[in-house]
C-alpha cells in the first residue's frame, strides 16, 4: 500500500509530503524523504515487550507490572523528574504535564539541551518570526547562523529556503543570497554566497558590531571583530539592508556557544534593528520533530515552555535551576521518568551517572543509551508510524502525523494515561 | 443525563425574551431550560439575586498560536497570577495571558459560558482547537482570519464575489472556524514586506486591491453564505491618531441589514476613534463614531475598553504591533502566516499618568454611553489588549455609576477632560443595558440564539449566571463597589444544566463544545476540487492540502451550524 | 532574640529545601513554620534543631543563625525587611530574594541568584557567589533595584544582570558577561572578568582586574581616577553599549585594557 502526504517524525522540518509504501507492518520504501527519514521509517530496533532490571540483568515483564511499578516509583519520590517529550505527540505531552502537576514533579523537555537559550532570549526581547512559507515565497536573503542544515535538517533548503521557488521568488537559486556564519566550513557554507568565519565564542561581538553598523554607528567598528574583517561586516550588513525580505535561521552553534542566550538575544535585536529598514525575521532551527509541540503544551497548561517545577504546587520556572541537566548535576532528583528521548546519549556524563543511581523508567519504542541507565523500560508505538497525533513544526505550524498501520504496541497516551490514573487514585 | 435544577426566586433579566427584571423560577432539564423541572431536581434558592443568561464574550484572545506565544515570551506575567491544584481545578499561571485553565476558571467564576476567540489563522487552526479543548468551561468559537488571504484577494481583484464566498466556505469548514475575521485587511499582507496600508483606498502591494474592496466583497460573500455572524472587522489604522476617519468611512461600507442582524461588526472600536494628528494632540472622536453608529442599525461594535495597569497586546495586526513597539521598547514578537495573515505581540502598561492612555480609557466608556442602543455596543476589552477580562466588573461599574467616573477623574491626568467628552455625560447604564451588553447582544450579533445561546426561556441552553447582587436593594450609581464585587464572582455558574462554579471555585471538570459553521455550496463551488485553487495551494503553501483541514478528533463535542449558500 | 537553626541529618541530602519562611519577622510570634523538602511540606522542626534565646519585640531585634548542611536551602531571607540572618556555612539559591532591609551574612559560599530582585538592605558573602548574583528574574526588565551585595570571593556568570539600582561589589573575579543588560546602579569587580556590560543602557561598572576582551560596541570617553581597596587607579572610561543605544559607563584600568579587539 502506498500512503501519500505522510508526515516525517524526525526533524523540526516536519516534512508532510512523504510517500511511504507499506506491507502489513513493514515499511518497504520512502519517497521524497531525506536519508534521515528513510532511516527513521525503516529502522528496526524495537523492544518487543516491557523489561525490568532485577539485580544486574533484564527480565521480561508485563505492561501491567511495569506501569504499576512506575507509578509507585513516582509516588515515592520527593523530587521526581519527568524528562523528554520531544519525540511524542501533543496528546501524550498533555498527560505528562498533568502527571507532573499531580505528583509535584519537575517536568522538562529536550529544549534544555538545544533551544532552551533561544526561549530565554525570546523571553527577554520577543521573537520576530514567521511561518516557513513566508520565507519560501518572499525571502531574497537567507542567513544560517551556527547551523548546518544540510546535515541536521536535510530538506530545509530545498523545501523552504535556498532551493525553494516561491511566489515572489520565481527562481530561488538565482534570486536568493545565502549567508552562512559559523566557526568552521561546513557542507552548508560551501553553497553560501558569503561565508563569515567567526572565532569560537565570538558570535556575540560580531552581532553587536552588525547592530552598530545597521544603526549607523559603524565608524566605531574595529578592523577585526572575532576574526571577521570590518570590510566583511559592512558587506554583510549591506546585503541585509538591501534585502526585500530577509530570514535568519540559527542553530546550536549559536545557542550552545559562549554567552548562550545572550547570543540569541543579540541576534534577535539585530533582526529588530533591521526591521526599522526592511523586513527581517529570525527563527530557531528546532531539532526534534515535536520539541516545539512540547513547548506549546507546557506553555498553555503551565505558562512556561520547559523546565517547570511543580514541587510547591504552583508552576515555577527558572532555567539554570529547574532544568534537567542542572537538577541531575546537583543530584537533586530521586526518580526519573524518561519519555521519548535519549538523555543517556545527550546528557553530560555526570548527569547520566545520576540517572543510573536512581530509579529511572523509560517509555520508548527503542533500545537506546538510556536503556542502560534504566530500571524499567516500556516500549510503545512509534508516533507517525504505528501511532498518530499532533506535532508542531519548528515555526509553530501544527500538523497531524499519520498512522501508517497498527501494531499491538500501546501508544504513549495509553501508557501514560494508565500511570496517571494510578497516581490519581493514590493521591485521592 | 437526566439532571434537573430548579432555580427559585431568581431576579431575572433576559433581554431576548423580553424580561426586564422579574422575580421568577427557572427550570432546567437535560441541559436545557424547560417549563417544569423534573422530580428530584436540585433546588437552588437565588434569594432575589440577579440571574442572567450565561455571559458571552464576542471578542477575546484566549487560545491559539499568538496567545500562547504571549505566554511563552512572558514568564514575568506568568508569575503575576499563580494558583495550585485545588479540587478539580488544575494549576493556573498568568495575569494578562493566563494559561488556558486560568482563563477558563476565571471566566467561569464571572459567569461566562461562551467565548469567541477573536483571531485564528487557518494554517494554525489545529492549535486553536487544541487549546479550546483545554479551556473546558466555555463553549468556544473561532473567528477565522481572511485579511491577507491570497485566494480571496485574487477573487476580489477579479470582482468574483461568488468565488470569494466559495473560498470562505471551504476554509471555514476545513479549519472548523465560525466567522469571517478581517484584521487590518490588506495591511497584514503589506506587512509581509514591512509595510502597511494607509487608508481603506490604499492598494495592497502586488495584489492591487484596496481594503475597502476586500471588506465590501467579504460582506457580500458572508451574506451569500448566510453565515450566522456578520463580517467581524478590525479596521485599518488601529491606534493611529486621526484614525476615526478611516473608521467612519469603513462604517459607511456596511449595507443595510436584510434580516435582523447587523451586516458589519466592528471590534475594539475604542482603538479606532482617535482624533488629532500625533500622540501629542490625540483626542476623542467617540461622538462622531457614535453618531454614525446611532444612524446605522446594520452596524454593531464592541468597546475595546482599556483599563489602567499592565497587560499584553496581541493581534493579527503585525504592522500596528511594530509601531506600538517603537513607542514602548519593551519586547516585540511577530509571526507572519504564509498566504493568510500576520500577528504581533507586545506587553504594555496603561498609565493614569499618560494623557494618551487616559484619553483611550475615556473613549471606550464614551462609546458605550453614547450608543443609544445597547444592542449595538457590546462590552469588551479586546482581552487582553485593552485589559484582561477580569476587569469587566470594573467597567460595568464605571458604566453604571457617574460617581465612580468622577472619582476616577481625580486620579488621572488632569488634562484629560480637555480632550474627551466623558465627564459631561450623565448617562448611567442600568441592569438591563448591562445584560444586553454582556450576553444577549453578543448572542444576537453572533447569530447563536438559533442554538439556544443568550436567553433563558424554554428551549434555551441552560447557561445561567446567578450573581450576589439584589437589584431592588442596590443603587449602582452609589454602590458601585458592590456591583464590581458582585459581577466578579457568581454565586452559581450553570453551564449546559450543570453547576460548574460556586462562589469563585470551579466545581466540576468541564466539557465544552466548539461551535463552527459549514455552508453547503454546489459542487462547482467546492474549492477542494478546484484546479486553480489546489494548484496554487500545492505551489505556495508549505503544508499539503490533505494535511491542512482540522480533523474531527480535535472537536470532541463540535456543534456545527449548517447553512445553505445562495450560490 | 537569637534563633539558631541547626540542620538535622536527612535521608536524601541532595533534595533541595525551600525555606522562604526563614526571615527574622516570622520568629517573633511562633516557630511552627512550614518548609518544603522537594514536594513534601515539613515542619521547621522536622528539618532543623531549633533553639531560641532571649526575647524580641520587633523583627530588627531578631537574629537568625543557620548552621550545618545549609548549602541546599533555597530562598532564605526572601522578602526580609528587618533583622539579621547569619549563615555559618554555604547557602542555597535565591538567598535574599526581594529583600528590602536588614542584613544577611553568608560565611561560606552562596549559590546562584544571591539577592535576586533585591530592593534594599545588605548581603555580605564571605566566600564565593554563584551565577546571577544581584540579578533579576526571567522576562523582567529590572533586576536588583536597591541595597548592597558584597562578595569577598569570586562570582559566576551574568552577575548583576539587569541591575537597576543599588550596588554589587565582587572583590574577586566574575565570569562571563557581568553587568549584562545593566540599566542603573553600580557594579564593582575587584578581579578579572570577560565581556563586561554587554547591552548595558545605564549605570556604572568598574573593573579593577583584567576585563579580557572588551566588546566592540563601547566608545572611548576619556579617563578618570578611581579608588578601590585603598588604592588609586587610572581608569579608561567607555560609554555604551552603543549597539543598544546605551548610555552606561564602563571603567577599566588604563594599564590592563590590553585586549581591545
Ligand atoms: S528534513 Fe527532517 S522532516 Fe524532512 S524528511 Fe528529512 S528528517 Fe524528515
Ligand atoms: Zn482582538
Amino acid at each position: 500500500m502506498r500512503i501519500e502526504d505522510v508526515v516525517c517524525p524526525f526533524c523540526g522540518c516536519l516534512c508532510d509530503d512523504l510517500v511511504v509504501s507499506v506491507e502489513g507492518t513493514k515499511v518497504l520504501s520512502v519517497e521524497n524523504g531525506c536519508t534521515l527519514a528513510t532511516e527513521k521509517f525503516t529502522g528496526d530496533h524495537r523492544l518487543a515487550h516491557p523489561i525490568r532490571r532485577t539485580g544486574g540483568s533484564w527480565e521480561k515483564t508485563t505492561y501491567d507490572v511495569a506501569i504499576r511499578e512506575t507509578a509507585e516509583i513516582l509516588l515515592d519520590a520527593e523530587r521526581p523528574l519527568l524528562y523528554g517529550w520531544s519525540g511524542t505527540f501533543v496528546e501524550a505531552q498533555t498527560i505528562g504535564v498533568h502527571l507532573a502537576e499531580l505528583l509535584g514533579a519537575v517536568i522538562d523537555n529536550t529544549s534544555t539541551v538545544c533551544h532552551g537559550p533561544s526561549i530565554m532570549a525570546i523571553q527577554e526581547v520577543g521573537h520576530p518570526g514567521c511561518t516557513l512559507g513566508q520565507v519560501k515565497n518572499r525571502a531574497d536573503v537567507i542567513v544560517y547562523w551556527g547551523a548546518n542544515p544540510i546535515e541536521a535538517h536535510p530538506r530545509h533548503m530545498s523545501r523552504y529556503t535556498t532551493f525553494a521557488d516561491g511566489f515572489f521568488v520565481k527562481s530561488a537559486f538565482r534570486d536568493r543570497k545565502v549567508i552562512v556564519v559559523d566557526i568552521r566550513e561546513t557542507d552548508s557554507s560551501e553553497i553560501a554566497d558569503e561565508f563569515v568565519k567567526v572565532t569560537p565564542g565570538g558570535d556575540y561581538a560580531v552581532l553587536s558590531a552588525l547592530r552598530m553598523i545597521v544603526r549607523g554607528k559603524g565608524e566605531l567598528v574595529p578592523e577585526k571583530v572575532s576574526g571577521v574583517t570590518r570590510e566583511q561586516l559592512f558587506r554583510v550588513a549591506n546585503i541585509c539592508l538591501s534585502a526585500r525580505f530577509g530570514a535568519i535561521f540559527f542553530g546550536l552553534g549559536l545557542t550552545m556557544s559562549r554567552g548562550k542566550y545572550k547570543n540569541i538575544r543579540n541576534a534577535i535585536e539585530l533582526t529588530e534593528e533591521l526591521n526599522r529598514h526592511t523586513k527581517f525575521t529570525i527563527s530557531p532551527m528546532r531539532g526534534h520533530w515535536n520539541v516545539y509541540g512540547s513547548n506549546e503544551v507546557f506553555t498553555w497548561i503551565t505558562g512556561y515552555p520547559y523546565a517547570v517545577d511543580f514541587s510547591r504546587g504552583i508552576a515555577f520556572y527558572n532555567p539554570g535551576e529547574t532544568t534537567s541537566v542542572d537538577i541531575l548535576r546537583r543530584k537533586e532528583c530521586d526518580a526519573c521518568l524518561v519519555v521519548a528521548s535519549d538523555p543517556g546519549a545527550h546528557f553530560p556524563r555526570a548527569c547520566a551517572g545520576h540517572l543510573a543511581s536512581i530509579p529511572t523508567v523509560q517509555i520508548d519504542p527503542h533500545v537506546n543509551a538510556t536503556t542502560h541507565l534504566s530500571r524499567i523500560q516500556i516500549p510503545v508505538a512509534v508516533t507517525g508510524i504505528d501511532a498518530e497525533g499532533t506535532a508542531y513544526r519548528m515555526d509553530g505550524v501544527p500538523i497531524r502525523t499519520r498512522q501508517l498501520f497498527s501494531t499491538d504496541y500501546p501508544d504513549d497516551v495509553a501508557v501514560l494515561g494508565r500511570i496517571y490514573s494510578l497516581v490519581k487514585e493514590a493521591k485521592g | 443525563m437526566t439532571q434537573g435544577i430548579l432555580i427559585k426566586n431568581a431576579y431575572v433579566i433576559d433581554p431576548l425574551s423580553g424580561i426586564r427584571g422579574e422575580v421568577m423560577d427557572i427550570a432546567i432539564r437535560d441541559g436545557r431550560i424547560v417549563e417544569e423541572a423534573p422530580p428530584g431536581s436540585q433546588v437552588i434558592d437565588a434569594g432575589g439575586c440577579l440571574t442572567l443568561p450565561g455571559g458571552i464574550d464576542s471578542h477575546s484572545h484566549v487560545c491559539g498560536t499568538k496567545v500562547n506565544f504571549g505566554r511563552y515570551m512572558s514568564p514575568e506575567d506568568m508569575r503575576a497570577g499563580r494558583t495550585s491544584r485545588k479540587g478539580v481545578m488544575h494549576v493556573t499561571s498568568g495575569y494578562s495571558v493566563p494559561t488556558t485553565f486560568g482563563n477558563s476558571y476565571r471566566y467561569s467564576t464571572m459567569g461566562y459560558t461562551t467565548v469567541l476567540e477573536g483571531a485564528m489563522a487557518p494554517l494554525e487552526a489545529r492549535h486553536t482547537h487544541e487549546e479550546f479543548t483545554a479551556t473546558p468551561h466555555q463553549d468556544m468559537l473561532a473567528n477565522t482570519l481572511f485579511d491577507g488571504n491570497w485566494s480571496v484577494m485574487e477573487a476580489v481583484r477579479d470582482k468574483d464575489v461568488k468565488r470569494a464566498a466559495a473560498i470562505v466556505a471551504w476554509t471555514l469548514a476545513a479549519v472548523r472556524g465560525f466567522a469571517i475575521k478581517l484584521t487590518n485587511p490588506g495591511g497584514t499582507e503589506a506587512w509581509g514586506w514591512g509595510k502597511d496600508v494607509a487608508n481603506i483606498h490604499d492598494p495592497v502591494p502586488h495584489f492591487e486591491v484596496t481594503p475597502a474592496e476586500i471588506i465590501s466583497t467579504m460582506i457580500q460573500a458572508n451574506e451569500i453564505l448566510r453565515l450566522p455572524h456578520s463580517v467581524h472587522l478590525h479596521c485599518n489604522n488601529l491606534g493611529v491618531p486621526g484614525n476615526f476617519r478611516t473608521t467612519l468611512e469603513t462604517m459607511d461600507l456596511a449595507p443595510p441589514a436584510q434580516g435582523n442582524r447587523q451586516t458589519l461588526y466592528l471590534t475594539h472600536v475604542q482603538f479606532h476613534s482617535y482624533g488629532g494628528t500625533t500622540w501629542r494632540d490625540i483626542s476623542s472622536k467617540s461622538e462622531d463614531i457614535a453618531r454614525s453608529l446611532n444612524s446605522k442599525p446594520q452596524v454593531v461594535i464592541d468597546m475595546g475598553q482599556i483599563m489602567f495597569g499592565r497587560t499584553t497586546t496581541m493581534t493579527a495586526d503585525g504592522p500596528m504591533e511594530f509601531k506600538l513597539y517603537m513607542l514602548h521598547h519593551n519586547k516585540w514578537s511577530n509571526h507572519d502566516v504564509e498566504l493568510e495573515t500576520g500577528s504581533g505581540i507586545i506587553p504594555v502598561y496603561y498609565s493614569r499618568k499618560s494623557l494618551v492612555n487616559c484619553v483611550m480609557w475615556a473613549i471606550g466608556l464614551e462609546l458605550a454611553l453614547l450608543a443609544k442602543n445597547p444592542w449595538q455596543c457590546l462590552l469588551s476589552t479586546d482581552n487582553p489588549n485593552g485589559a484582561p477580562f477580569v476587569k469587566y466588573p470594573e467597567i460595568i461599574a464605571l458604566l453604571m455609576s457617574r460617581r465612580m467616573r468622577e472619582n476616577e477623574r481625580k486620579e488621572i491626568d488632569p488634562r484629560t477632560e480637555h480632550y474627551v467628552p466623558l465627564f459631561a455625560l450623565e448617562r448611567e447604564l442600568d441592569w438591563y443595558d448591562i445584560a444586553v451588553m454582556t450576553r444577549a447582544g453578543q448572542a444576537k450579533a453572533l447569530g447563536i440564539t438559533r442554538i439556544g445561546k443568550g436567553f433563558l426561556s424554554p428551549g434555551a441552553q441552560a447557561d445561567v449566571a446567578i450573581y450576589p447582587l439584589k437589584p431592588d436593594q442596590l443603587d449602582p450609581s452609589v454602590d458601585y463597589q458592590q456591583v464590581m464585587a458582585g459581577f466578579s464572582r457568581t454565586l452559581y455558574t450553570i453551564k449546559r444544566g450543570r453547576v460548574v462554579a460556586r462562589d469563585g471555585d470551579v466545581v466540576v471538570e468541564g466539557a465544552n463544545s466548539t461551535i463552527w459553521t459549514r455552508s453547503r455550496v454546489p459542487p462547482g463551488y467546492d474549492m477542494g476540487s478546484d484546479p486553480e485553487f489546489t494548484k496554487k495551494f500545492d505551489q505556495y503553501y508549505t503544508v499539503r492540502l490533505r494535511n491542512y483541514p482540522v480533523q474531527d478528533v480535535y472537536l470532541p463535542r463540535g456543534v456545527c451550524i449548517e447553512t445553505e449558500a445562495a450560490l | 532574640m537569637r534563633v539558631i537553626l541547626k540542620t538535622r541529618p536527612r535521608k536524601k541530602p541532595h533534595v533541595p529545601i525551600e525555606a522562604e519562611g526563614i526571615i527574622p519577622q516570622n520568629f517573633l510570634r511562633k516557630n511552627d513554620l512550614s518548609v518544603y523538602e522537594g514536594n513534601r511540606e515539613r515542619h521547621l522542626e522536622d528539618l532543623f534543631f531549633v533553639t531560641v534565646e532571649g526575647p524580641a519585640v520587633s523583627p530588627d531585634q531578631v537574629e537568625v543563625i543557620l548552621t550545618g548542611d545549609t548549602g541546599r536551602i533555597k530562598r532564605v531571607g526572601e522578602y526580609m525587611n528587618a533583622g539579621r540572618i547569619i549563615i555559618e556555612g554555604d547557602i542555597g539559591m535565591h538567598c535574599g530574594n526581594f529583600m528590602s532591609a536588614g542584613e544577611i551574612i553568608v560565611r561560606g559560599n552562596a549559590d546562584a541568584w544571591l539577592g535576586r530582585e533585591m530592593r534594599g538592605g545588605r548581603i555580605l558573602c564571605e566566600g564565593n557567589a554563584g551565577d546571577y548574583c544581584g540579578a533579576g528574574y526571567r522576562g523582567e526588565k529590572r533586576g536588583m533595584r536597591g541595597g548592597t551585595v558584597e562578595v569577598m570571593g569570586n562570582a559566576g556568570d551574568f552577575v548583576a544582570e539587569y541591575l537597576s539600582g543599588g550596588e554589587v561589589i565582587v572583590h574577586g573575579d566574575c565570569g562571563d558577561l557581568p553587568g549584562v543588560e545593566m540599566r542603573g546602579g553600580t557594579l564593582v569587580i575587584g578581579g578579572n572578568c570577560s565581556r563586561p556590560c554587554g547591552n548595558m543602557t545605564g549605570g556604572t561598572c568598574m573593573v579593577l582586574g583584567d576585563p579580557g576582551e572588551l566588546l566592540p560596541s563601547f566608545r572611548r570617553n576619556g579617563s578618570t581616577e578611581a579608588e578601590f581597596g585603598g588604592k588609586k587607579f587610572r581608569m579608561a572610561v567607555f560609554r555604551g553599549d552603543v549597539a543598544n543605544r546605551g548610555k552606561g559607563t564602563l571603567l577599566v584600568r588604563e594599564d590592563l585594557k590590553s585586549s581591545r579587539p
